[in-house]
């Protein structure tokens, strides 16, 4: 993406308080898909969902470009600060108000949602079982994504969490493989479970310190809310965040969830959804809470190292296709986590980084778990075997993808898991035995994610044609344009930001050091006196030795 | 005007953009282009001929006197971090270039013959131009991190080659077992590159070894972490140099098509490792315990190479492990802190063991033609004998091949092995003493391959031979009564076409004169990479310390050959009772490549399967019991909603959270 200075003076009236004439961007990207879908029932409609295709096409694009339009028009990526501020009065007496922004933290997921999305519905093309209903879960889920990125209130952020679940649960439910009552049923309790957390935090933080409850990040952040409290409110929503992104043991929904969804719903479970446990972690756990993240972050740099090994093994064992691409998700969610908790702008940028990359990375790889599932109609490894005889193309494919996967430089994996080593391993916050051993842990995932995902390609695609998938009478076509162009489209920015990563950083750079710089004078003054070892006498740490050294036992 | 060296970033990005072009018209058009093979190879060829072109403008350039170049960008930044990418041209860099960039030309040449038959023409050549590609960048890499990037680059590409043929299953497990094992070094040269950023705050080579001692010296970095950082890179060359114990890969990497095996897992990707070293100088010359290890592990190398060479009948399989046993000899060089003799025998190898390879893949090209398409056939030399009448070009190329790396003088393989080899008396006469008697060992098995497969009479019709071949490998003799119908064309085999005999007489040139340019009292390869060591070396030269050494390492040799005639030649020595039957046990060991595949396959494959497996079980029945039990117990499956609601959420989050200790608790039980 070309950054157009061109536009600075526009973004500049938008910043400039009154905003009467700008466009409203980001409302418009999170209505429109929302109002759009609504729209469906009345769309004319032969009966095979061709039209309705091509109208949730449309209108995702159009989502698409609403939100490029809204990145190069309102956006200027050296401002550390909130840009395409939007705010409406909604019920003053609760200090509720419509009010939506986007800065570094917000905006790369923005653009990656309604990316994803319009490849997702692209990806969504043979679906014909009650297609309106299919692509207005789609459309209202992206709408509902995006909000959850740009929404500034607390309040609303929990409104619009809850929005996107309804959707993923009647995705799953109706559109889902065999256990699907099972998998959508844990799916909701789980992130129910967690969003009580998040309502509870809000409703303390907003009520806090008295006068009228406000819940807009802006007035949470500068407020003062006491070790204690923020202690809380952090392990409350490091739960909720921690279930979605997800953390090692809160992750067995995802499995299930990944293992029964459709393709499409795969692509935005891994693209999307993962990602927004990563980004509240950042924007409430790190940004509004930074005296508990303090004291948490040796926690999340370990939870990040438990993830990233613990889901390679289990990864390794499984037999599912699907559900091997699943945890290999969380395990690569591991090293958001490790960045999180890096207190180093490198590393936090490369977590950044991470969740860009793994949205498409993950959305590639499940796109094609389901293109394979459509022609072997097996997702058992052992029924599989030799299909690269005859599906060459999609041999190449897979190949490319999984070699993405697994941080192979050139790709934007590489980028991101590197920034995440040397910030962390530079980081002055962590005494060098923990550095030492959290780093020599985390770089057994290099060993541990090509041995499952080469051992995967080994299984599916080399060897003689497996005779049972012959006599089954399976249709082994090779890959059709549509697929190829999906994921070209992913291939591109994932090449893109392999070989040149600045032009994503570059977008966030400025926010992600103004938080780095608050977390670390944050950590300065609550864990004085600024010596070495700082985080060493803290009282987490503590707490947390016996975890961190039994864990070398896996290497 | 614009030298050559400002413009070397263009000699990868060259071959990357023909392979880009050609991959993507292998996704788009693929029935087009595979048409289209004789365009595409010229196209590729050409490609990788214009970077060797510019390589060579580099090198004279260098050898004029030029001094190096380094261009730099920010690739990344956060903070105040920038990590930098860019190039560099020096002498060590121009000549890697050139070496590598003829022998991939060559290759590519001789490729079109080799592949001609193959329905993946297309596909091979764009893998080869990938990883000149690769290699190439790996060469003008200005600092570790770059270096890291290309080196996963040229694994990824052999991976790719070794597994070229997908549907063969010997192929596929080698191209993961390659990859895989070359993680494990990654691992280690990761580790090692970030720590030594964390002690020094930069990438670069010569950065790193001032910053390095600067913090020795005001005792900010401890000696033994700074010993730690070195050994840990050195995994990295370990892995990629096919060094003791993780050369395991490098045999099982013959699966993949010959020319490959002559480019990638001879001449240029495995000296990658030896190249790093070279590199890292300035680095490892300050500590005296990293210097012996590396000696260390390349003598044992060296020797377990060269001895496991010994009992191979698989023609490919026997130059591969010579390959292992001559990366031996460069590490070995370079503990003995004489960077300049092992890049002079990498060079000098390159040369000598890419046109063996290529011998082996014209002799494996023509008995095909008799035996069928089988590897198992095809490169045992039980089946070959007598192709000398054939394949005249082939064996004399190979003989020479042979002198050459038996060290016998003026061949290449003479200068460059025994300045090895004088070296290490100087500095460690004990791993001298193992060099020089795997110097025997090579004069013998090299010769040993030369006569079982050019000499005495052929014996590629014999069926009950080919069956017992056949059942050595496990396979049933049935298989091979159905290859009959098809892929036998002829009862002797003939010599290749021009496109495989050609490069193999180019290279012969270099692999007789090339030695010349090292010798010990006018060296111009030193002359070149580094001239006041080349100057000291001629001061210090005297024919009274030459002469004997050399003279021993001339006589081992022709000891070997001595043996190897009279055992494989004028059969008057019958080794299979004279020494396998007396010494079962030592035949069994070499045999069997002193058992490291199999406690490789005991320990760390099932070991880690097995561990995979336990942490499966114990997250479907531990985590997600809880998970399910809880549900089970206290939900119906509709009511799930109200139970939120009655505020017991807290409860029962808490009762998952503490799953985070349990797990913990459950790691450490294993």
């Amino acid at each position: 993406m070309p950054l157009d200075f061109s536009v600075a003076p526009g973004a500049l009236a938008v910043l400039g308080g009154d905003h009467a004439g700008a466009f409203p961007w980001l409302s418009v990207s999170i209505l429109m898909p929302i109002v759009a879908g609504l729209l469906i029932p009345f769309i004319p409609d032969p009966g095979d969902g061709k039209t309705i295709r091509w109208y949730a096409l449309g209108v995702a694009l159009l989502t698409f470009l609403v939100t490029v339009g809204a990145y190069l028009n309102g956006y200027d990526p050296s401002e550390a600060g909130l840009q395409l501020i939007e705010r409406v009065e909604w019920l003053p007496d609760l200090g509720l108000a419509w009010s939506v922004g986007a800065d570094g933290l917000s905006m790369p997921l923005i653009l990656l949602t309604s990316f994803i999305t319009a490849l997702a519905v692209l990806a969504a093309w043979p679906v014909t079982f009650k297609p309106r209903l299919f692509f207005f879960l789609i459309l209202a889920m992206d709408g509902g994504q995006i909000a959850v990125f740009a929404v500034q209130d607390m309040l609303l952020f929990f409104l619009a969490w809850e929005l996107e679940l309804l959707p993923v649960y009647l995705l799953l439910a109706i559109w889902g493989a065999k256990k699907r009552q099972y998998a959508a049923t844990k799916f909701i309790l789980y992130t129910a479970g967690g969003s009580v957390f998040i309502l509870l935090a809000a409703l303390a933080m907003g009520f806090q310190g008295g006068g009228p409850p406000s819940f807009e990040y802006t007035a949470l952040a500068a407020k003062d809310f006491g070790t204690r409290f923020e202690l809380l409110a952090y392990a409350g929503l490091l739960i909720a965040f921690g279930v979605k992104l997800p953390i090692v043991p809160l992750h067995t929904w995802l499995p299930d969830a990944h293992g029964e969804a459709t393709a499409p719903v795969h692509m935005l479970l891994a693209g999307i959804l993962l990602k927004m446990g990563g980004y509240a972690l950042l924007r409430f756990n790190v940004q509004l809470l930074p005296a508990a993240h303090a004291q948490f972050a040796p926690l999340l740099v370990v939870l990040g190292v438990v993830n990233i090994i613990y889901a390679a093994l289990t990864s390794f064992a499984q037999r599912n296709l699907k559900r091997k691409i699943a945890y290999s998700s969380i395990s690569h969610m591991g090293f958001v986590l490790i960045g999180i908790g890096s207190f180093s702008a490198l590393g936090t940028s490369g977590a950044m980084l991470q969740m860009v990359s793994h949205g498409l990375i993950g959305a590639s790889l499940f796109f094609l778990v389901g293109a394979t599932y459509d022609r072997t109609h097996t997702l058992q490894l052992d029924e599989m075997g030799g299909v690269g005889q005859k599906m060459r193309k999609m041999f190449a494919l897979w190949t490319v993808c999984s070699l993405a996967s697994l941080a192979l430089p050139g790709m934007s994996g590489f980028v991101s898991e590197l920034m995440v080593f040397v910030g962390f391993v530079t980081s002055e916050a962590y005494s060098l035995s923990f550095r030492i051993v959290m780093a020599g842990l985390a770089a057994v995932g290099v060993i541990l994610t090509p041995i499952y995902l080469l051992s995967m390609l080994r299984e599916i695609f080399f060897g003689k044609e497996n005779p049972e998938l012959a006599a089954h009478n399976t249709q082994l076509v090779d890959a059709e344009p549509r697929e190829i162009y999906v994921i070209s489209c992913l291939l591109v920015p994932i090449i893109g930001i392999g070989l040149y990563p600045r032009i994503v950083t570059d977008t966030y750079r400025a926010s992600i050091e103004a938080l780095v710089l608050r977390e670390q004078s944050v950590m300065a003054r609550v864990l004085s006196p600024p010596e070495n070892g700082l985080i060493r006498n803290a009282q987490p740490v503590e707490w947390m030795a016996p975890a961190l050294l039994q864990a070398p036992a896996l290497g | 005007m614009t030298s050559a060296s400002e413009l070397a970033w263009l000699i990868p990005v060259l071959p990357l953009l023909g392979a880009a072009l050609i991959g993507l018209s292998l996704i788009s058009f693929n029935r087009t282009i595979n048409r289209l093979r004789k365009p595409v190879a010229v196209f590729l060829i050409s490609c990788v001929g214009a970077a060797a072109v510019l390589s060579y403008a580099v090198l004279i350039e260098q050898i004029g006197g030029a001094p190096p170049t380094e261009v730099l960008f920010d690739w990344a930044s956060a903070g105040s971090f920038n990590l930098q990418m860019g190039f560099r041209v020096d002498a060590l860099g121009a000549v890697m270039l050139a070496l590598v960039t003829t022998i991939a030309v060559l290759v590519m040449v001789y490729s079109d013959g080799y592949m001609a038959h193959d329905k993946s023409y297309v596909r091979f050549f764009t893998y080869l131009a990938l990883f000149s590609s690769s290699m190439l960048g790996l060469v003008i890499s200005p600092n570790l991190l770059e270096i890291y990037v290309f080196w996963e680059l040229v694994g990824m590409s052999s991976y790719l080659l070794i597994g070229f043929w997908y549907d063969r299953d010997g192929a596929a497990n080698a191209a993961q077992k390659a990859f895989v094992v070359n993680r494990v070094g990654d691992f280690g040269l990761l580790l090692g590159i970030l720590g030594l950023f964390w002690a020094t705050g930069s990438f670069g080579f010569e950065d790193i070894g001032l910053r390095l001692s600067q913090a020795l010296a005001d005792g900010s970095v401890s000696h033994p972490a700074a010993v730690i950082l070195c050994l840990l890179v050195f995994m990295g060359p370990m892995a990629k140099s096919a060094q003791f114990p993780l050369h395991v890969w490098l045999p099982d990497a013959m699966e993949g098509p010959t020319p490959i095996s002559a480019l990638i897992h001879a001449a240029t990707m495995v000296a990658a490792g030896v190249f790093l070293v070279a590199r890292l100088q300035p680095i490892y010359i300050q500590f005296e315990e990293v210097q012996a290890f590396i000696a260390v592990i390349g003598t044992i190398t060296c020797f377990l190479g060269a001895s496991i060479a010994l009992t191979q009948m698989d023609l490919k399989k026997g130059l591969a492990y010579s390959t292992v046993s001559q990366l031996g000899y460069m590490v070995l060089a370079m503990g003995c802190g004489a960077p300049v003799a092992g890049m002079f025998h990498l060079v000098t190898h390159a040369f000598f063991k890419a046109m063996l390879f290529l011998c082996s893949g014209s002799v494996i090209h023509a008995m095909e033609e008799v035996v069928g398409h089988e590897p198992v056939l095809a490169q045992d030399m039980r089946l070959m004998g007598g192709l000398r009448k054939h394949m005249p070009v082939t064996a004399t190329t190979f003989l020479i091949g042979c002198v050459a790396i038996s060290g016998i003088p003026p061949l290449a393989g003479f200068w460059s092995k025994d300045e090895i080899l004088g070296q290490a008396f100087n500095a460690f006469p004990l791993l001298w003493a193992v060099g020089f008697l795997t110097a025997g060992m090579t004069a013998f098995y090299m010769f040993r391959l030369y006569f079982l497969t050019f000499e005495g009479p052929f014996r590629g019709t014999d069926a009950a031979l080919k069956a017992q071949v056949l059942a050595d490998a496990g396979r049933v003799a049935m298989e091979e009564e159905g290859q009959e119908g098809h892929g036998q064309h002829a009862s002797v085999p003939h010599e290749s076409g021009w496109q495989m005999a050609a490069p193999l007489a180019v290279l012969a040139v270099p692999s007789v004169l090339i030695g010349l340019l090292g010798t010990p009292w006018n060296n111009r390869f030193a002359n070149l990479l580094d001239p006041s060591e080349a100057a000291e070396m001629a001061e210090q030269f005297s024919w009274g310390d030459f002469l004997p050494l050399a003279g021993a390492s001339v006589v081992i040799s022709l000891t070997g050959i001595t043996v190897a005639v009279l055992a494989y030649s004028l059969h008057k020595l019958d080794l299979a009772t004279a020494v396998a039957g007396r010494f079962p046990r030592l035949n069994a060991f070499l045999a069997n490549k002193w058992y490291l595949d199999d406690i490789n396959d005991r320990i760390f494959v099932k070991g880690s399967r097995k561990l995979a497996r336990q942490v499966l079980e114990v997250d479907a029945k531990v985590v997600d019991g809880v998970v399910n039990l809880t549900g089970l117990l206290t939900l119906g499956s509709g009511e799930g909603l109200k139970y939120f609601e009655t505020g017991r959420a807290q409860f029962y989050a808490l009762i998952v959270f503490g799953g985070v200790i349990a797990l913990v608790v459950l790691f450490s039980s294993f």
